[in-house]
C-alpha cells in the first residue's frame, strides 16, 4: 500500500487516520470496477457508496492536514484481489472493500482521543452496513475479523442494496465530528 | 485492562494474607472490597445485554419456528459476542455462568404476535443495543473499545437485515 510516503513524526492518531485514508483510497478505486459490472439498483447503490467513500477520503485528508501531517496519496492503481467480471464478483469485491475499510477504522477506536474513537466507531458501523448490504449476511465481528478474500463469499448470493437505502447513511453523529460517509442521498 | 484487574487481585491477596496469617482481626479495617474496575463493569453490562438479546431471539424462535432461517444466523453471532465478552471477564467472582440472571427477563414475556412485528421488535432491540455499546466506548481500554465497537457494528447490521425490506420468510 502507499502509506509509506510521509516522513514526519506520526502520532498514533495520524497513523490511524492515514491507515483509514489508505483504505478509503482503495475503496474509491475499487468501486470503479464494481460499478462497471452492475446494473439497475445495485449500480445506483455502488455509485452512492463510491461518493460516500470519496467524501470520507476528503474528510480524513482534512483531519490529517489539521494535525500537521501530509495525507497519503492514492496509488495510481490498486491490484484487485480477484478478477471482477460479473455481478456476483462485483458484489463480492464491494463487500471486501468495505470489510477492509471497517478494519482500518477500527484502528481509530483504539486511540485515546474520545472524539476520534467515536468517529472511528461510526465509520466502522457505516462500512459494516454497506458490507452487509452487499453480502446479504452480517459478520459477528466486523473490522475485527475480516473474512478471507474470495470471489464468492461462501454460501451467499449478492443482495439487493436497494432495499436498504438509508442504512449506511445513518451515522447518528453526536458532537461535531464529521461524518465519514456524509449525506448519502436516500 | 485485564492486567490491572489481575494485579489488583494479587495486591489484595498480598495485603490480606499477612494479616490473616498473624491472626489479626483487622481485615475489616481495610474496608469493603474495591468496586469492580470500570471496564469490568462495562464488560458485565455488555454480557447482560447479549444474554438478554439471546433470550429475545430464543423467545421469538420458540413462538415462530418459521423465522429460524433468517434469525438463527443472527442468534449464532450473538452467542459469539457473548463468548468473546465472557473471555474478557477475568474476575474470579464471575466464574459462574455470568449473566444468566437475565434469562428470565420480563422483556421476553411479550413476543409480538406476527412475524413482521417480531422482526421489528428484534430490530429495535438490536439498534438500541448497538447504541448502548457505542455509549460506553470512550471510557474503556483500547482493545475492549475495539471489541465493543465491532459488536455494536455487528448489531447494527443485524438491524439492517431485520428491516422490512429483508423478509425472507
Amino acid at each position: 500500500m502507499s502509506a509509506s510516503a510521509t516522513a514526519a513524526v506520526a502520532t498514533p492518531a495520524v497513523r490511524a487516520l492515514q491507515t483509514a485514508l489508505d483504505a478509503e483510497n482503495a475503496a474509491v478505486y475499487g468501486y470503479g470496477p464494481v460499478g462497471a459490472h452492475l446494473t439497475g439498483t445495485m449500480q445506483k447503490a455502488a455509485v452512492r457508496y463510491w461518493v460516500a467513500h470519496q467524501m470520507a477520503r476528503d474528510t480524513l485528508a482534512a483531519m490529517i492536514t489539521a494535525l500537521g501531517a501530509q495525507p497519503v496519496a492514492a496509488a495510481a492503481a490498486y491490484q484487485l484481489p480477484f478478477p471482477v467480471h460479473d455481478e456476483q464478483t462485483a458484489a463480492a469485491l464491494a463487500a471486501l472493500l468495505e470489510d477492509r475499510v471497517a478494519a482500518a477504522y477500527l484502528g481509530l477506536v483504539a486511540l485515546s482521543d474520545a472524539r476520534l474513537r467515536m468517529f472511528g466507531a461510526r465509520a466502522l458501523q457505516s462500512a459494516a452496513l454497506r458490507a452487509t448490504s452487499w453480502r446479504g449476511q452480517s459478520l459477528a465481528f466486523p473490522g475485527l475479523e475480516v473474512p478471507a478474500a474470495g470471489p464468492v463469499p461462501a454460501g451467499s448470493a449478492p443482495s439487493r442494496p436497494s432495499t436498504r437505502p438509508s442504512a449506511p447513511a445513518s451515522p447518528t453523529a453526536g458532537g461535531g465530528s464529521p461524518s465519514p460517509t456524509g449525506p448519502v442521498g436516500g | 485492562m485485564r492486567q490491572e484487574a489481575t494485579r489488583r487481585g494479587v495486591l489484595a491477596a498480598a495485603v490480606s494474607l499477612p494479616l490473616l496469617a498473624a491472626g489479626c482481626k483487622g481485615v475489616g479495617a481495610l474496608g469493603n472490597p474495591p468496586p469492580p474496575l470500570p471496564d469490568v463493569a462495562v464488560v458485565r453490562d455488555a454480557i447482560e445485554g447479549e444474554t438478554l438479546m439471546i433470550s429475545r431471539y430464543d423467545a421469538v424462535l420458540a413462538a415462530m419456528p418459521a423465522l429460524a432461517g433468517s434469525l438463527h444466523p443472527l442468534l449464532l453471532q450473538h452467542r459469539e459476542h457473548l463468548a468473546r465478552l465472557r473471555a474478557r471477564l477475568i474476575d474470579a467472582r464471575a466464574s459462574g455462568p455470568p449473566g444468566h440472571r437475565a434469562t428470565a427477563s420480563p422483556a421476553v414475556a411479550h413476543v409480538p404476535g406476527t412475524a413482521a412485528a417480531a422482526r421489528a421488535y428484534l430490530q429495535h432491540a438490536e439498534q438500541a443495543a448497538a447504541a448502548a455499546l457505542l455509549g460506553k466506548l470512550t471510557a474503556t481500554p483500547p482493545s475492549l473499545a475495539q471489541l465493543l465497537a465491532s459488536i455494536a457494528a455487528s448489531e447494527a447490521t443485524h438491524a439492517l437485515l431485520l428491516g422490512p425490506g429483508r423478509q425472507t420468510v
